[in-house]
């Protein structure tokens, strides 16, 4: 079925690159200005005394209009929280997020005992406090939902990464070959991801975000000469530059993470359940553009063949003013 | 490539690699919140998903030029009809008319209609140009327009190009009941839309 993707491709998701690109323009020139913002707000809560916390922005939110719904029990006069005798337990939630921040974190520093963190995004919109996530099955179904949530969320807002995937299906012939090079590209991103997310490894962000730029550069050069009837490093070996790449793309994955300052006692979980997002998000992509490809074979509308280099031009010149922006 | 220069680029990368600094990358901070807002409208009701998928079938069930025309020009009329509530907000277009187009647009297919060419592409982009009005409406100031707009239009092309597709192939499989039970779903559209007719003359009568 597969097999064809590269002539199919060709008439195929047009519109999609076509989106994706011009999307990924409008991204860069609206998000160059706001790259180091964080990708959350976060809250530390910091025991004063029992049931009564200090609280704090200790990055601030995008919008005034963000606070925190405390549990019905707690009285917020800020920077003042007054959760009684009863503690910091309870249900959490956010007003305001998913119109420029999609999630916000609230840290509980107590006087004793670890620091706790708790995720509230968009498509988790509430959490519940539990004293010891460690052993309560709540909190971790709760950590479970919320990184995988911010996985899925992080990947489908990549449109970067979005349009690396979309080459790789585009480059690869036979099914088999696309199992294994987007495995491969899985495998390197969460190799880097977790090695950068540890501290492991880190690269500057310039370079990075140019060189993610470039791969995808990259792959669109690697369409052209494919359509010229060249085979290139990539249509020969897909899943060696997915692998390749896929590190990098991984260091860029571990921005999500870094930037929201997990506690180190539940960074392993957090880190596991924010992969298996990335990877579900991924997966529809992908499972979406073959269906794009098998629903255009079906009604047999294809892009003329005056017009079929064009998506690949699209990719490669966006993912160029991706690049020089970048450097 | 030369084995010394490929040891010696690795032996770059790894130095760049191995010394830690933030890795910071990707566009996380970007607002697609908002095409994914664009995305989920025309799907959180009946209103638009109904005659959208009344237009599919009836798109396999013309030729296959028809439903060519339809999956290229359905998103780019959906697109004008967004930008037109920006630059024309104030229009007063009757909610009768979505609702009669889903009334024809149902009995079409129920009739297994074989339309001229400029009738049927007329037909979808009036029912994009509506819908993408409809649609665009529901940006606020705070909306990224382009994301929205680029939302809606990418929903309305994944849906009608599958769901033509699905009923293309449905109907591939040569069985008289299978057009039947296509024409069925059109006669259920069409019934979709007198419904909601009678509903909105009873509020406007209340």
């Amino acid at each position: 079925m597969i097999g064809a993707a590269r002539n199919v491709f060709a008439g195929v998701p047009a519109l999609l690159l076509t989106l994706l690109a011009f999307l990924g323009s409008h991204f860069n020139s609206a998000g160059t200005a706001s790259a180091h913002e964080a990708s959350m707000a976060v809250m530390t809560l910091r025991e004063m005394a029992p049931g009564r916390y200090f609280t704090q922005w200790t990055m601030p939110p995008t919008e005034q209009s963000y606070h925190p719904i405390f549990p019905e029990h707690c009285v917020w006069n800020a920077p003042d929280l007054n959760c009684g005798e009863k503690g910091l337990v309870g249900q959490l939630s956010f007003t305001g997020l998913g119109s420029k921040q999609s999630a916000a974190m609230i840290r509980v520093i107590a006087k004793e005992g670890p620091v706790h963190a708790y995720t509230v995004s968009a498509a988790n919109p509430v959490v519940t406090l539990a004293r010891d996530p460690g052993h309560d099955l709540n909190a971790w179904l709760d950590l479970a939902s919320t990184y995988i949530n911010l996985g899925i969320d992080h990947i489908l807002r990549g449109i970067d990464h979005l349009l690396f995937v979309l080459g790789l299906i585009w480059l690869v012939r036979g099914p088999w070959m696309l199992v294994r090079t987007i495995t491969a590209f899985t495998i390197a991103h969460s190799l880097s991801l977790a090695a950068a997310t540890f501290g492991w490894v880190g690269v500057p962000e310039q370079p990075l975000n140019a060189a993610i730029a470039l791969s995808i550069v990259f792959l669109g050069v690697e369409i052209v000469k494919l359509q010229r009837g060249q085979i290139g490093l990539t249509a020969r070996y897909p899943w060696f530059v997915a692998f390749m790449f896929g590190l990098l793309h991984g260091l860029g994955f571990a921005t999500a993470l870094t930037t929201i300052g997990i506690p180190s006692a539940v960074l392993p979980m957090a880190l596991l359940f924010f992969n298996v997002g990335v990877e579900i998000g991924q997966l529809l992509f992908v499972l979406l553009v073959l269906a794009l490809m098998w629903a255009h074979r079906t009604t047999q509308s294809m892009l003329p063949q005056w017009a079929a280099a064009l998506p690949a031009y699209a990719i490669g010149s966006v993912a160029s003013f991706w690049f020089l922006s970048r450097i | 490539m030369k084995k010394g220069t490929l040891i010696r680029a690795i032996a770059a990368a790894l130095a760049l690699v191995a010394a830690p600094a933030s890795a910071d990358a990707h566009l996380i901070n970007t607002t697609l919140g908002d095409f994914y807002g664009g995305v989920l409208h025309p799907l959180s009701g009946p209103e638009d998903v109904v005659p959208w998928f009344a237009l599919a079938v009836l798109a396999s069930i013309q030729d296959s030029r028809n439903a060519r025309w339809l999956l290229f020009v359905f998103p780019i009329s959906l697109v004008g009809g967004a930008l037109l509530s920006v630059v024309a907000p104030a229009l007063s277009i009757s909610p009768a008319w979505n609702l009669a187009v889903i009334v024809v647009t149902g009995l079409a297919v129920a009739a297994a209609a074989k339309l001229p060419f400029p009738v049927f592409v007329g037909l979808g982009t009036l029912i994009a140009l509506l819908h993408g009005y409809h649609n665009g409406q529901a940006m606020t100031q705070d909306t990224d327009r382009l994301l929205f707009i680029c939302g809606v239009a990418a929903v309305g092309y994944v849906f009608v190009t599958l769901i033509t597709a699905l009923a293309i192939s449905f109907l591939q499989g040569g069985m008289e009941w299978r057009l039947i039970a296509l024409r069925a779903s059109g006669s259920w559209v069409a019934a979709v839309g007198v419904i909601m007719i009678g509903l909105q003359l009873r509020t406007s009568a209340m």
